[in-house]
């Protein structure tokens, strides 16, 4: 039981991974470009979160306040600091991505104090229901179920709906999609829209897990769905995914098991050192993008 | 290489007419904190309780009779910027003195710096015990991390009368070494550690750990780390139906604990933290000014920079003198120092302040004091 009980937590920590490398990877899919301060848009989901939710007492106003202050975040982001720099070398946008991340972070210490902000109330931090004779907290529960749904809606759009179409076009050869009518400018809106938007709910719901959001909190995250995004095959989704739930797992056991040697952090560098040295085109990757 | 020889000793005596202008009584005192980057809150406390600390010495009668001004700058907790900002002090500002407001890492990279230019340097609460060994000149009136993890193990044992611990620790300095001094105490005791475990400085979702906790069933969880672990720790612990009480280090004394934890933080004992209801008229006073100021974030930090400056001049007084030297062989010769966190019996032969350790707990959402566990 013991074991299952720690798979079981990596999934659930590998669900919020999936939410954030989701985002990143479909970036990257569409322009090339790593997007590093999306841990900046999921850190101020968290805090809109927090404030909404102290503000007006409500979790159900906060969410979509949360959600949709990343989507403008990550519009703003692409419009101010990536379109400009599109047709420049890769370097020059990851570099203003990195600058954006430590810009923001400290901006939110400014903002908000260093020490971060707690939740005036927050029952659900000690709820819990029983599944199977394993306890899980209810907010795990809330993050491992909206990160799928939110994520199978996604699959579900981009695989039926005709936006979804024009999507994988642009993503294919923008050049076709363009002369079939397809703006490309539109769908790398869309793009950093719900790629934000998951990134906010992701902040949220850590925020209500720690019961606290932080200005730092985005630093590990950023890095380590990096990690995953290669781990997967840079700029695949199902990639993505499987490599989001495999380093959750890995960590959970990795915590107990390799205590002592390894810490938790460092085991994705390993995984993406192990990865880059024997599998460079990634785990999920059968043709190049 | 003459004429450049020439142009430099020019250079040096501009410098020295520069410098000799300023009133003569005056003595530089050096000091660096984190006042920005994660451990500013701590930085910020130490900060006022500096300022404090110096206008009270100018207030009664200086350093040896020489007024004390303050320069101090911030090293972000990082050793990179502490050695740039020691070496400024000794080079630019010509400091005579030093205290270390900040974390281990950084004071231990500055240590060196200071004791190489024979500046006595006090480390008001950073607990690594390598800091010291920079040297005769680096000292440090406060308990260092070993001997708060066997003070830990002590109160288990000897107050709670508990038999079986978890240990759950950061794997920095300030969790490592607590634990080294925690799980030989603990043997020798009788305390069985049936788990133990580490994680990550940015670490705040601790389900794996909480759920071995959960497996051990132990009577008492010791947790190594920072409030900002202890809090969302404390709260995923009880949510997961894990009643043990929870005892943490120093690192887990901020109000921060108990407004991220709430009703989890209530029981929550922190070893060697500030005993808040400390009699002491002096201490009373400063604490009302700290507040006033803004630095009563970090009360335990900010009583051991104040007690640090008090002791550089309780120093100064008994070598009457701020000769560099004479100054380090009265500290050395401390006895019965009235430190904040409680009576510095001395200076052991590696130069680390021998005190005994406040127990504090919370009750009903403030700190409480508990115990002391002797030296």
């Amino acid at each position: 039981m013991y074991y299952v009980e720690l798979a079981v937590q990596g999934l659930i920590y590998g669900s919020m991974y999936a939410l954030m490398a989701l985002g990143l990877t479909l970036i990257y899919g569409l322009l090339r470009v790593l997007h590093i301060a999306h841990a900046a848009v999921f850190t101020l989901g968290a805090y809109v979160g927090v404030i909404t939710a102290n503000a007006t007492g409500s979790l159900w106003i906060a969410f979509p306040a949360a959600i949709l202050a990343a989507v403008l975040a990550g519009i703003a982001i692409y419009r101010l600091v990536y379109a400009p720099l599109l047709d420049r070398p890769p370097l020059v946008p990851l570099i203003a991505s990195v600058g954006l991340l430590i810009l923001l972070e400290d901006l939110f210490r400014i903002v908000f104090g260093n020490q971060g902000i707690a939740f005036n109330e927050n029952p659900y931090v000690y709820m819990t229901v029983t599944i199977g004779g394993l306890s899980i907290g209810v907010l795990q529960l809330a993050m491992f179920v909206g990160s799928v749904a939110s994520l199978s809606a996604f699959a579900a759009f981009v695989a039926f709906s005709r936006t979804g179409a024009a999507w994988r076009a642009t993503l294919g050869n923008p050049q076709m999609a363009t002369s079939f009518g397809v703006s490309v400018a539109q769908v790398r809106y869309l793009n950093f829209a719900i790629g934000s938007a998951f990134a906010g709910l992701a902040g949220v719901l850590i925020a209500l897990l720690n019961n606290y959001a932080e200005p730092g909190m985005g630093t590990i995250v950023s890095y380590k769905t990096l990690a995953i995004i290669v781990l997967g095959g840079l700029g695949s989704m199902r990639g993505a995914l499987i490599g989001s739930l495999l380093l959750g797992v890995i960590e959970s056991y990795g915590t107990v098991y390799l205590s002592g040697g390894v810490d938790r952090d460092a085991i994705a560098a390993l995984c993406l050192i192990a990865i880059l040295m024997f599998r460079p085109e990634g785990l999920a990757k059968r043709i190049a993008a | 290489m003459a004429r450049f020889g020439i142009a430099l000793l020019i250079g040096a005596a501009i410098f020295a007419v520069a410098a000799g202008s300023p009133a003569q009584a005056e003595v530089k005192v050096g000091f660096h904190a984190p006042l920005t980057g994660f451990a500013a809150a701590d930085g910020k406390s130490a900060s006022v309780a500096a300022q404090l600390a110096v206008e009270d010495i100018n207030a009664t009668g200086g350093l040896a009779g020489e007024k004390v001004v303050l320069v101090s700058y911030d090293d972000q907790a990082q050793p990179a910027q502490s050695i740039a900002i020691a070496n400024k002090l000794i080079a630019q500002d010509g400091v005579s003195f030093a205290v270390s407001g900040t974390y281990s890492e950084p004071t231990r990279a500055a240590a060196t710096v200071f004791q190489e230019g024979s500046v006595p340097y006090i480390a008001a609460y950073a607990t690594h015990p390598a800091i010291t060994a920079a040297g005769p000149y680096v000292f440090r009136p406060f308990k260092i991390g070993p001997p708060q993890g066997a003070a830990a193990a002590r109160f288990i044992v000897e107050d709670l009368k508990l038999k079986r611990v978890s240990v759950v620790s950061v794997d920095n300095d300030h969790g490592q070494t607590a634990l080294s001094g925690f799980k030989p105490a603990a043997e020798k005791l009788g305390l069985e550690i049936v788990g133990a475990y580490t994680f990550g400085m940015k670490d705040r979702q601790f389900g794996p750990i909480v759920a071995s906790v959960k497996r051990d069933n132990p009577d008492v969880i010791y947790v190594a780390g920072y409030f900002f672990h202890g809090a969302p720790l404390a709260i995923q612990l009880r949510a997961a139906g894990v009643t043990a009480p929870i005892v943490g280090t120093q690192g887990f004394e901020s109000q921060e604990l108990i407004s991220i934890a709430g009703a989890a933080a209530n029981g929550i004992y922190v070893i060697n933290g500030m005993n808040r209801d400390n009699p002491n008229p002096k201490y009373k006073s400063f604490m009302t000014r700290l507040t006033e100021r803004g630095g009563a974030e970090a009360t335990g930090v900010a009583s051991a920079v104040y007690s640090a400056f008090m002791l550089l001049q309780d120093a100064a007084k008994r070598a009457g003198s701020i000769d560099r030297t004479k100054v380090r062989e009265a500290l050395a010769a401390t006895t019965n120092f009235p430190h904040f966190y409680g009576t510095l019996q001395a200076f052991n032969a590696d130069r680390d302040g021998q005190l005994p350790s406040p127990v504090i707990m919370v009750k009903n959402g403030k700190f409480v004091f508990v115990a002391n566990i002797a030296n």
